[in-house]
C-alpha cells in the first residue's frame, strides 16, 4: 500500500514487517523517530515483540547482542555519538557472526555539537564486519531494510542500513509498504544456526587462541566475499516479488559518461537533477551511486568506471591525515594502469548542503583540471575563518 | 518460502566450543599430592581396650547403632559394664575438651548397648575358625571373661575357672546393683558363652591345677582379681566390717533390693577407693548414715571423681585428713581414734604424702565401722614370679617358659597399675593376643606383633588391628587439639542421660542414670570431633577448585555405608596441590605431600 | 555432621586453568550445584572469561555467552527477552562478573539492568580487584591494600564500594552477599535468587584469590571465612531494597584477617586500627538496618 512517511517511519515499517523480536535502542537525534515508533509498536502489539529501554548505545548493541544469540530477530539504531560509543560491540556482533540489522543515520561528530548530515561516523566502522548498505529515498530504506534481514541470515554477519540525516531521516516520501504477507514470503521466520539453549550447550565467544583465531577472521572475510553474490541473487527474487531493485551500484546515464559522479545518500538524488541539467547542455556526465559500501563492491566499480576517463568522488566525510574516505576506498578498488583519473572532493559535512549548483561547480572544476590533485579538495570552506 | 540457507553455503567458522576441559591434565602443574590418611584419635589412645571411638561416634551421630555395637565389640566384649561403670580416661583426653567440653563418651557407650539390647541383635561377634588349641582361664572377672572372648575370636577353645557360685567377679560381687546391674552383666556373659566360652562356677584353681593343666590345655591364663581385703594394720581391726564382703552380701540374689544387712543408724567407712565409696552409697540405700574417714585430702582419692561427687551428692560425708589409730567398743557401736594428718608434698609415688599435724587426735563414733581399704591378691600364685623370665607387657605378663610346660599368663589386678575393668579388659586382650603371636610365630615375635597392633603411642592395643582390618591402615599419630580445623564447630553442652535427684536415689540399688535418649545421643554424638577419620563431611569435595575430588559414595544420610575408610578419590590428573582439601578437613583425616615421581 | 552429599552432575570441568586455589571456580562450581542444568551464564572479561576455557573447550556443562567486559547487565537483559519470547521461562540467566565488571567498567549497564526490574540473577565474584589483568585495583579494592596500580606508599586511600547497599537503593527484590566458606548459606542465596522473578537479584560473592592478595592457596577458604568472622564481610540478605536480615558475622579482630594477606602486609597499627573502626561503623550501621522493622 502506497503511505507518505517520513524515512524513520520507513524503518520502523520494516522492522515490523520483519516480525523482528527485539528492539533496543538508546534515542540521540536524529534516531529518535525510529525508535519511538518502534515503542509505539510494541505497546500497541503492531509490533509482537520486546523493547528493551536501554541507558546507552553500547548497551543497546550489547543487548541485541544477547537477543540474537538467544535466537531472536533483534534491532537497533543509532547515529553519529551513540554509533561511536558501540564501536567495540560492532566489532563483537561481527565477530560473534550475529545477523543484526541497525539502521544508523549519518550524521557529524563532535566537538561541536552537530545534528546534521556527515558520513565519517558510519565510515569509521568501515572495519567492524559490518555490511554498510546507503540509502537515498524512504523506498530504498524500507527495501534494504527488508533484504538486510535475509541477506544477514544467510551470512550470519551483521548489516547497517545508513541514511543521511534529517534529509531522509526526517523526509515525507511516498513509500510502498508490503502487506504482512507479502514480507513474510520475502522474509521467513529467523532458523538460527546456533543459539544459547541448554539442550545443546555450547560457550560462544569465548578464547580464540593465537592458532585459530586468523582462521576465524578469515572466516568473516570469506562470508563478506560471498556477500555480493548472495545479495544479488536475493534481490533477484525480492525484485521477482515487488518489482524494485537497486544493486550494489545504481548506474544513472553512465553509459557514454566521461565523467562519472560517485557518492552516497541524498546527494545522489541532487546530482541526478545536476546531471540532467548537465546533459541538457551536451556534457557526457553520469552518476554511479555506492549502495553496498560493504562489502566494497570493487568489481562492480571496475565493470561501471570502465569507460569513464575520470571519476568525481563526493566525501561528506574525511579521514584526517588521508583525506575523503570513499575516495580512498575507490582509488584502491580501481587501482592499475587502466585506472581513470579520480577527483576526490569534499562537501558537505556537519549538515552543510549540497546543492545542484555544488554538483554543476564540481563538474565544472574536474573536467578543467587535467589532472587530479592527490589529496581530497575541500569544497565550499569559509577560509576567513580559518583566518582568524 | 524458507530461508533455504542451504542454498548459500557460507563460512562460519567463530568460537562455539563444547568440548570438555578435561583433556587438559592439569595435574602437571604440581608435585604436591593430598591424600586421605586417618589417624589415631587421643581418645582411642587413652581408653584401655583401644576402641575405635571417633568411628563409634560418627556411626552414632549418624543413627547406625547397630554398627556402632559391632565397633565397641570389636574391642570390648562388655559395653554395657564399662558404659556404666568406666571411669572413661577417654574423656579425659578428648580434644573436644580443650574446645568447649569432652564428648560424653561414656554415656554413649551405654546407650548404643542399651538400644542394641533391645533390637536383640544375637551373635554380633564371630568366633575364628578353630586352631585346635585350648586355654584355662582362672577367674571370671572382666580380664577372664575378655580373654576368653578374645581368644575365641581368634579361634580358640576356652575353659573359664571360677571360685564363686557365679560368674563375674568385682563385676557381680563388687559394684553396687545402682551402678551396674545383674542383668546387664549377665547378658554380657551370655554373649560370651554364646562364642563357645565354658564357665565352671565352685571350681577354684590351685597351683596343682596349673602344674597337671598341660594334659588338657594349651596355655593358662590367670586372672584372680584382688580380692582379699588389706587389713587396717591398727588395734582393733577385728572390731571392722570387710567392706568388700559387706558388698558382696549386698549384691547376692538377682533383684538389687536384697539387703540381708543388718541397717544401721551411722557407720564409718574407712578408705578412699571405689569400694569405699561403693560401701558408703550402699549404706546410705540401706538406711545408714556413712562418714568416710580418709587419711589424705578428699582430692587424693583414688576413687572416681564422679563416684566421689555422685557420694556427697547422696549424703555421704567425708572427713578427710583423719588417719586410723584404733578401733575401739563401747556402747551403741564403735569409736574410731585417729590421727589429725596434714599434707606433706608430693611423694615418689606421685601421690600426695601426708603427715601426722602434731600430736592431735580425734574420735569418731558410729554404730559400726566398714573397712574398704584396698584389696591385695588373695594366694602368691596369683601374682607373676619374680622371674627374669617372665616378660612384663603393659597389661600382662607371660611365663613363656614356665615349669607347668605350658605358657602361663597373669593378667588384671595382680600386674595393672589401675585396678579398673578397662585396664582389667585390656589384659585380656593382651594376653589373648600374645598367646596367638605365640602359637602362630613364637615368643620372639611376640612384642612385635603386640607393637603391631597398639593405638598410637599407647599401650592399649587394638583387635582390629591385629587382625587386619581397615583400621589397621590408620597411621599411629595422634590428632591433637591444635590439628582440628574448630571453624567448623559451635560449642555447645556436654550431657549425659538424666539422673535421679539423689534423695530418690538413695531409696534404693536401682541405676541411678537413665541413658540418653535417641536424640540426646545424636546430639552428643555430634560433638565429637571424630579425630583421624573421615566423616563423610565432604568438605574436601565441596571446596576442590578443581571438581577432582569424586565421592565413591553419595546420597542421603540414612544411605551412607557403614564401611569404614574415606570413600573419596583424588585425581591426580587435575589436583593442582592446592592444598585447601587438607585445609579444610576439620579432623586431620588427609595430609599433603610432595609426589616422588 | 549429616549433611546430603551432593549425588548431582558437577558442572565445572576439571581442567581449567584457574590458579590453584582461585576462589571463583569454588563459587562457580556451588553456583552451578545450587541452579542446575536449565542454567546460561553470560560471562565478561575477567578471570572467569579464561577460566571458562580456550575454544574448542569449554570447562562449564551449562552454555556460557562471553561479552565484552561492560556488557553483562545488557546481555543479559536481551538474553532473558530472547528466552521469554520463546517460551522459555525455565532457564536461569546469570551474569557472572567480577568486580571491575560490575562496580566499574559494568556499573552502568547492571544499574541499568536493576531499573527495569531485568529478570536474571547479577553474581559479582568480588576478588578486590582486577585480578584478570595482573592485580590492579578497582572500586572494590578495600582501604589498605596494595595493588599494581596503587603500589608502595600510594596504597589505596578510599573505601571499598558498598555494592550492595547501592543495590538495595534500587530497589531491587534481592540482594545479598554471600561467601565461598559458607557454602550452604551461598547455594541457599542461589536457589532463593532463582526462585525470585520480579527483578534483578544480586549476589555479591567473596572470592579469595591467592594469587592476587598473597597468601598460600591453601588459605584460600580459610581467608574467606575470617572476612567474615571479622566482619570485614558480614553475610546478610536484603529484601526489596529495605528489609534487612543478618545470616552470619563474628567476633575476630579485623587484624586477624588482614595480617593474613601479602597485600595488606605494609600496614601499621594505626591503619589497622581504622580499619576496625570502620568495619565497626559499617557494622552498627549494619544492625540498625536490620533491627528496623
Amino acid at each position: 500500500m502506497r503511505e507518505v512517511l517520513e524515512g524513520s517511519q520507513a524503518v520502523a515499517e520494516a522492522v515490523r514487517l520483519a516480525r523482528v523480536k527485539v528492539v533496543s535502542a538508546y534515542p540521540i537525534t536524529p534516531q529518535t523517530h525510529i525508535v519511538e515508533e518502534l515503542a509505539k509498536y510494541c505497546a500497541d502489539g503492531s509490533l509482537d515483540g520486546k523493547f528493551i529501554c536501554v541507558e546507552s548505545e553500547h548497551s543497546a548493541m550489547a543487548s541485541v547482542i544477547g537477543a540474537e544469540s538467544g535466537g531472536m530477530r533483534s534491532f537497533t539504531a543509532s547515529s553519529s555519538h551513540g554509533l561511536a560509543l558501540m564501536h567495540e560491540m560492532l566489532h563483537w556482533a561481527a565477530g560473534a557472526r550475529l545477523p543484526i540489522v541497525m539502521a544508523e543515520v549519518n550524521r557529524a561528530l563532535g566537538p561541536g555539537w552537530n545534528l546534521w548530515v556527515d558520513q565519517t561516523d558510519s565510515l569509521s566502522q568501515r572495519d567492524t564486519g559490518w555490511l554498510q548498505f546507503y540509502c537515498s529515498d524512504g523506498q530504498e530504506v524500507m527495501d534494504t531494510t527488508l533484504l538486510a534481514y535475509r541477506l544477514a541470515e544467510i551470512l550470519n554477519l551483521p548489516v547497517m542500513v545508513v541514511m543521511d540525516a534529517f534529509f531522509l531521516s526526517h523526509t515525507y516520501e511516498p513509500v510502498d509498504v508490503p502487506s504482512q504477507a507479502e514480507a513474510d514470503a520475502f522474509l521467513p521466520p529467523y532458523e538460527p544456526k546456533f543459539l544459547m539453549d541448554t539442550g545443546n550447550p555450547y560457550a560462544l565467544n569465548e578464547v580464540a587462541p593465537i592458532n585459530v583465531y586468523m582462521e576465524m577472521r578469515r572466516s568473516i572475510q570469506q562470508a563478506m566475499e560471498a556477500a555480493p553474490g548472495i545479495y544479488q541473487a536475493i534481490e533477484d527474487e525480492f525484485y521477482r516479488q515487488f518489482g524494485r531493485r537497486y544493486g550494489l551500484v545504481e548506474p544513472y546515464r553512465c553509459e557514454d559518461a566521461d565523467i562519472v559522479f560517485v557518492m552516497v545518500g541524498t546527494a545522489a538524488a541532487t546530482a541526478r537533477v545536476a546531471i540532467d541539467s548537465l546533459r541538457a547542455e551536451g556534457e557526457k556526465v553520469g552518476l554511479l551511486r555506492l549502495r553496498m559500501f560493504r562489502p566494497f563492491p570493487a568489481a562492480a566499480f571496475r565493470a561501471g568506471l570502465a569507460n569513464a576517463k575520470k571519476v568525481v568522488v563526493l566525501d561528506r566525510n574525511c579521514s584526517f591525515g588521508v583525506g575523503g574516505i570513499f575516495a580512498q576506498e575507490l582509488k584502491a578498488a580501481l587501482y592499475g594502469p587502466a585506472a581513470p583519473k579520480l577527483y576526490s572532493y569534499v562537501a558537505g559535512m556537519g549538515g552543510r548542503d549540497v546543492t545542484v549548483d555544488t554538483i554543476r561547480t564540481l563538474y565544472a572544476m574536474t573536467r578543467d583540471q587535467d589532472e587530479p590533485a592527490h589529496e581530497s579538495l575541500w569544497f565550499g570552506v569559509h577560509e576567513e575563518m580559518l583566518r582568524s | 518460502m524458507s530461508n533455504n540457507l542451504n542454498a548459500f553455503p557460507v563460512s562460519l567458522f567463530f568460537p562455539k566450543s563444547s568440548t570438555s576441559t578435561v583433556a587438559n591434565k592439569t595435574g602437571t602443574w604440581s608435585f604436591m599430592r593430598p591424600c586421605y590418611l586417618e589417624k589415631t584419635a587421643p581418645c582411642s589412645v587413652h581408653c584401655p581396650c583401644g576402641q575405635d571411638i571417633p568411628r563409634i561416634e560418627m556411626l552414632v551421630s549418624r543413627g547406625q547403632i547397630i554398627a556402632a555395637w559391632r565397633t565397641i565389640l570389636a574391642e570390648n566384649p562388655l559395653p554395657g559394664t564399662c558404659g556404666r561403670v568406666c571411669f572413661h580416661p577417654c574423656e579425659k583426653a578428648c580434644n573436644r575438651g580443650e574446645f568447649d567440653e569432652a564428648v560424653s563418651i561414656n554415656a554413649i557407650e551405654r546407650y548404643v548397648d542399651d538400644t542394641a539390647r533391645a533390637a536383640s541383635i544375637s551373635a554380633p561377634v564371630a568366633k575364628g575358625r578353630a586352631k585346635g588349641k585350648r586355654i584355662a582361664i582362672a577367674g571370671s572377672g572382666p580380664a577372664g571373661l575378655a580373654a576368653s572372648y578374645f581368644l575365641a575370636m581368634l579361634g580358640y577353645e576356652c575353659d573359664i575357672f571360677e571360685a564363686a557360685g557365679e560368674p563375674g567377679g568385682v563385676l557381680r560381687y563388687g559394684i553396687p546393683a545402682y551402678r551396674l546391674p545383674n542383668d546387664v552383666l549377665d547378658r554380657e556373659i551370655a554373649r560370651i558363652r554364646a562364642l563357645g566360652v565354658d564357665i565352671h562356677c565352685s571350681r577354684a584353681v590351685d597351683p596343682a591345677f596349673i602344674g597337671s593343666a598341660k594334659k588338657t590345655y594349651d596355655a593358662v591364663f590367670l586372672s584372680c582379681g584382688n580380692g582379699a581385703s588389706m587389713k587396717l594394720g591398727v588395734p582393733g581391726e577385728e572390731l571392722a566390717v570387710d567392706g568388700l564382703a559387706f558388698l558382696r552380701r549386698a549384691k547376692n540374689g538377682d533383684t538389687a533390693q536384697a539387703m540381708p544387712v543388718k541397717p544401721h543408724g551411722s557407720a564409718i567407712v574407712v578408705g578412699g577407693g571405689n569400694s569405699a565409696i561403693d560401701v558408703a552409697r550402699s549404706l546410705l540405700r540401706q538406711g545408714v548414715s556413712p562418714t568416710i574417714v580418709y587419711r589424705r585430702r578428699r582430692e587424693d582419692m583414688p576413687a572416681f571423681e564422679h563416684e566421689v561427687a555422685r557420694a556427697l551428692e547422696e549424703g555421704v560425708r567425708i572427713v578427710e585428713l583423719r588417719a586410723p589409730l584404733a578401733l575401739a567398743r563401747v556402747d551403741g557401736g564403735i569409736e574410731l581414734k585417729v590421727r589429725k594428718m596434714r599434707p606433706a608434698g608430693i611423694g615418689a609415688d606421685g601421690r600426695m604424702r601426708v603427715v601426722p599435724d602434731g600430736d592431735a587426735t580425734e574420735v569418731i563414733s558410729a554404730e559400726a565401722l566398714y573397712s574398704a581399704i584396698g584389696a591385695a591378691h588373695a594366694e602368691s600364685w596369683m601374682v607373676p614370679p619374680d622371674d627374669a623370665r617372665v616378660a612384663r607387657m603393659s597389661h600382662s605378663a607371660a611365663f613363656w617358659d614356665a615349669p607347668a610346660g605350658i605358657p602361663v599368663l597373669y593378667g588384671g589386678d595382680p600386674v595393672n597399675e589401675d585396678e579398673s575393668v578397662a585396664d582389667a579388659i585390656a589384659s585380656g586382650k593382651q594376653a589373648a593376643i600374645a598367646l596367638d603371636a605365640f602359637f602362630e610365630k613364637g615368643a620372639a615375635s611376640v612384642n612385635a606383633e603386640i607393637a603391631r597392633c597398639t593405638v598410637g603411642d599407647g599401650t592399649s592395643l587394638s583387635m582390629e588391628i591385629y587382625l587386619g582390618g581397615p583400621r589397621a591402615k590408620r597411621t599411629g599419630r595422634v590428632v591433637s587439639f591444635k590439628d582440628i580445623n574448630t571453624d567448623y564447630f559451635s560449642p555447645s553442652e556436654k550431657t549425659r542421660g538424666a539422673s535421679v535427684p539423689p534423695e530418690r536415689a538413695i531409696a534404693s540399688f536401682e541405676e541411678i542414670e537413665s541413658p540418653l535418649d535417641a536424640a540426646g545421643a545424636t546430639l552428643q554424638a555430634e560433638r565429637c570431633f571424630n579425630c583421624g577419620i573421615c566423616n563423610d563431611c565432604d568438605n574436601c569435595r565441596t571446596y576442590c577448585p578443581e571438581a577432582a575430588v569424586a565421592a565413591l559414595r553419595a546420597g542421603r544420610q540414612d544411605d551412607w555405608s557403614t564401611e569404614a575408610g574415606p570413600a573419596r578419590e583424588i585425581s591426580s590428573d587435575y589436583c593442582k596441590g592446592c592444598g585447601i582439601c587438607v585445609a579444610e578437613c576439620p579432623r586431620c583425616a588427609m595430609i599433603i605431600e610432595e609426589q616422588q615421581s | 555432621m549429616k549433611n546430603e552429599l551432593y549425588s548431582g552432575v558437577e558442572y565445572l570441568n576439571p581442567g581449567h586453568v584457574g590458579c590453584p586455589g582461585c576462589g571463583a571456580t569454588i563459587a562457580m562450581k556451588l553456583a552451578l550445584r545450587a541452579l542446575g542444568e536449565h542454567t546460561m551464564v553470560v560471562i565478561p572479561a575477567s578471570c572467569w572469561a579464561i577460566i571458562a576455557g580456550n575454544y574448542p573447550q569449554s570447562s562449564l556443562k551449562v552454555p556460557i555467552l562471553h561479552t565484552a567486559f561492560a556488557t553483562t547487565g545488557a546481555v543479559a537483559s536481551g538474553l532473558r527477552a530472547a528466552l521469554d519470547l520463546r517460551g522459555d521461562r525455565e532457564t536461569t540467566i546469570v551474569g557472572w562478573a567480577g568486580d571491575g565488571g560490575t562496580f566499574d567498567i559494568g556499573f552502568q549497564a547492571l544499574s541499568a539492568a536493576a531499573e527495569r526490574c531485568e529478570d536474571f540473577i547479577y553474581v559479582c565474584y568480588d576478588n578486590e580487584a582486577y585480578m584478570n589483568t595482573g592485580v590492579q585495583r578497582s572500586s572494590s579494592t578495600p582501604w589498605g591494600a596494595r595493588t599494581m596500580t596503587t603500589p608502595g606508599d600510594k596504597w589505596k586511600r578510599t573505601d571499598k564500594k558498598n555494592i550492595v547497599e547501592i543495590m538495595a537503593a534500587h530497589r531491587i527484590p534481592y540482594a545479598a552477599t554471600a561467601s565461598i566458606a559458607y557454602p550452604e548459606d551461598f547455594e541457599r542465596k542461589m536457589r532463593k535468587a532463582a526462585s525470585i522473578r520480579s527483578g534483578l537479584r544480586f549476589i555479591h560473592l567473596y572470592s579469595s584469590c591467592p594469587t592476587g592478595w598473597g597468601f598460600a592457596p591453601e588459605n584460600s577458604v580459610k581467608v574467606a571465612r575470617l572476612a567474615v568472622q571479622t566482619k570485614a564481610f558480614p553475610l546478610y540478605e536484603v529484601e526489596d531494597g529495605i528489609e534487612y536480615t543478618i545470616n552470619e558475622a563474628g567476633n575476630k579482630p579485623v587484624k586477624e584477617y588482614l595480617r593474613t594477606q601479602n597485600r595488606f602486609r605494609h600496614l601499621s597499627d594505626g591503619d589497622i586500627a581504622q580499619i576496625q573502626e570502620h568495619v565497626d561503623q559499617e557494622w552498627t550501621r549494619l544492625l540498625r538496618k536490620a533491627e528496623e522493622d
